[in-house]
């Protein structure tokens, strides 16, 4: 936190090394928000990329509250969200928004999950409402309290608190094969 | 698998987040860099001009309220008193202060811009502020200044006479026929002189601040050099100023202050920008001019003056429980301009000790309604400078108002850092207690989760 609370300071001053390193840091997390939320690779880029350039366009005036790592994926979960909204109305012709890019890919890396546990979570987080799937990842792999989650997604803390624990169930009943597919 | 026996949380962190791929690195992040780089540029290039401020009226109650003001930016200005602080170079600023430290007397000219909102539930306004201001190491600081009200259309004068050696503020308002009297206790009066006089505490807030060199321009004729600072802790930033951006253009060969340019907002409603220009060093002075002359048909405002709020931790505490006797809660932040906006919006919710209160202001006379007024929010205001000091300070202050409040005894409200391994702790119910730092880990895991 200290360390971020440096970079930004640098950064705020103009200073290209700390934007770099701010990169470096947060890239991987950038992409796992991304990817998890979004069904299409080359959105996932597009998420990145738009974020990254979003951020240092507010050089001078940033203000970090809270964590580094939370605003990245807030912001990362809004324009994703956004996208799948465009995708939604454009009734895109290949589109389940109920699956994820890992979904749709035949990497190694994505081939490489290799046991069974592994695969039921990841085709039931693909299977849950968007909405849920997004505050369990902001939740879970960002850290990211219930309260900046609903401010970020202009809903209420109940209403956040309902969606992560209805998701959490319905993972937990995906996964021990109660629901039918 | 039995439902029952699924840690879900456990199994999305190790099984699903983890394995989550990640691209190698390819062409594309360099792209995103370097769109990102470019972005950076542009922003900051655009940002090297101070902002100037919208054109708005500030729509004030009644003449009171506008004395009260006054009152709250005169008690918000000198506390911290302005000089400037910085880190870059370091060499250059320091032979500023050297050079300053020279002059015996000096004097400059000013304009500055509030717009916002005064009041909650006011209309958001302007005030337009020009003055001249003379500092003397001998004899302390006068300023004059006019204020227009830009609804009325009429202007407000003040002259404003800062008196070290009798620990005292006078200010007269003119058109008022009013005078104001306020007395500095010894920690302000410490803490003021210590910020003006003394070069060390002033080498000190350089190294502790942060700035960029803009390079050289010429000012009406003259090489300058310029200096930008958007450090919030400048001037207590975050104890009154949520954002900061002050140029300082300095006379190369003279190695003297030649102009600076400045824009703070102190809250989301509250912003100020200004200009300070034509220094004048060396100037000669006569104690005469800052002796203040009290015309005999000038009233006291408030009759039998005023004391500068206490900058302690028991004034604080203070401020804290008086605040919440009135609300219900505590404050939900420290920074002076929206605790000053928070403590004028109870208001609109007060608790029965509030409504009590007003049913006995409402049944005297208006003066000396105000005299009260500005005493009962003396121990807010106590609040606001104490926080202003520990952030000004160093002291890693942190408040955690808007999830603590009054019944919660064992949670910590605020805490600031008192040594390497101690801290300073207020707890709900507002006892206090030193501990040490992985106590105060355990302290702040037990808060509510946002």
């Amino acid at each position: 936190m200290q360390e971020d609370k440096q970079l930004i300071s640098r950064f705020n001053r103009g200073d290209e090394d700390a934007l770099r390193h701010i990169y470096e840091k947060y890239r991987d997390d950038l992409f796992k928000v991304a990817g998890a939320l979004l069904n299409d690779r080359i959105a996932v880029e597009d998420v990145v990329h738009d974020v990254f350039v979003s951020f240092a366009s507010s050089a001078g005036k940033f203000r970090l509250r809270g964590s580094l790592k939370g605003y990245f994926s807030i912001c990362a979960a809004n324009r994703a969200r956004d996208f799948n909204r465009t995708m939604q109305r454009q009734d895109a012709v290949v589109h389940n928004e109920s699956e994820s890019v890992f979904l749709s890919t035949d990497e190694p890396a994505h081939s490489a999950i290799g046991n069974e546990l592994s695969e039921q979570l990841n085709y039931a987080m693909a299977r849950i409402p968007s909405e849920q799937r997004e505050v369990i990842i902001l939740h879970i792999q960002s850290n990211l309290g219930f309260k900046e989650i609903a401010k970020s997604t202009g809903v209420s803390v109940n209403t956040v608190q309902g969606r992560y624990r209805y998701g959490l169930d319905k993972l937990r009943s995906l996964i021990a094969g109660e629901l039918k597919e | 698998m039995k439902r029952s026996d699924i840690n879900i949380k456990r199994l999305i962190e190790d099984q699903y987040l983890r394995n989550l791929p990640v691209p190698p690195r390819s062409e594309k992040d360099a792209k995103t860099l370097v769109d990102a780089l470019r972005a950076m540029k542009e922003t900051i290039q655009k940002q090297s001009a101070v902002h100037q401020p919208n054109v708005r009226r500030v729509i004030m109650k009644s003449k009171i309220w506008k004395l009260a003001a006054a009152a709250i930016v005169i008690i918000a200005v000198l506390a911290g008193l302005p000089f400037f602080g910085g880190k870059g170079s370091g060499v250059a600023l320091a032979d500023v202060l050297e050079r300053i430290e020279q002059v015996q007397a000096f004097m400059y000219r000013m304009k500055m811009t509030m717009t916002g909102v005064m009041q909650p539930g006011m209309p958001a306004g302007k005030n337009e502020m020009e003055g001249t201001i003379t500092i003397s190491n001998d004899y302390g600081m006068k300023m004059e200044t006019t204020m227009a009200d830009a609804n009325s259309g009429q202007a407000m004068s003040q002259q404003m006479y800062f008196l070290p050696d009798q620990k005292v503020m006078i200010s007269l308002m003119p058109e008022q026929k009013k005078y104001m009297r306020m007395e500095f206790d010894d920690d302000m009066l410490a803490r003021m002189k210590k910020q003006n006089n003394d070069p060390r505490e002033m080498i000190k807030q350089i190294m502790n601040c942060e700035y960029f060199e803009l390079g050289r321009s010429v000012i009406d004729g003259v090489k300058a050099e310029g200096f930008q600072t958007k450090d919030s802790a400048f001037l207590g930033g975050a104890g009154i100023f949520e954002d900061v951006n002050l140029i300082l253009c300095v006379d190369v060969e003279k190695w003297l202050p030649l102009r600076a340019e400045m824009y703070f907002k102190m809250s989301e409603q509250m912003e100020m920008s200004g200009v300070v220009y034509d220094y004048q060093w060396d100037v000669q002075v006569d104690a005469s001019e800052f002796e203040p002359v009290i015309p005999e048909d000038f009233t006291a405002f408030p009759a039998g003056g005023m004391k500068m709020p206490s900058m302690t931790e028991e004034a604080a505490i203070d401020g804290l429980k008086f605040f919440a006797e009135m609300s219900g809660q505590y404050p939900k932040k420290l920074n002076l301009m929206s605790l000053m906006q928070e403590f004028a919006a109870i208001e609109k919710n007060p608790t029965d000790s509030a409504l009590k209160v007003k049913e006995e202001m409402d049944r005297i006379p208006e003066e000396e309604r105000m005299k009260k007024t500005m005493e009962m929010m003396r121990p807010v205001q106590s609040l606001g400078m104490f926080y202003m000091t520990l952030v000004q300070d160093r002291k890693e202050p942190a408040y955690y108002g808007e999830f603590v409040g009054p019944n919660d005894t064992d949670m910590v409200l605020m805490r600031w850092k008192v040594s390497d391994n101690e801290y300073r702790v207020i707890f709900g119910d507002l006892t206090v207690e030193n501990v040490s730092l992985e106590q105060l880990k355990e302290l702040e895991a037990a808060l509510p989760e946002e």
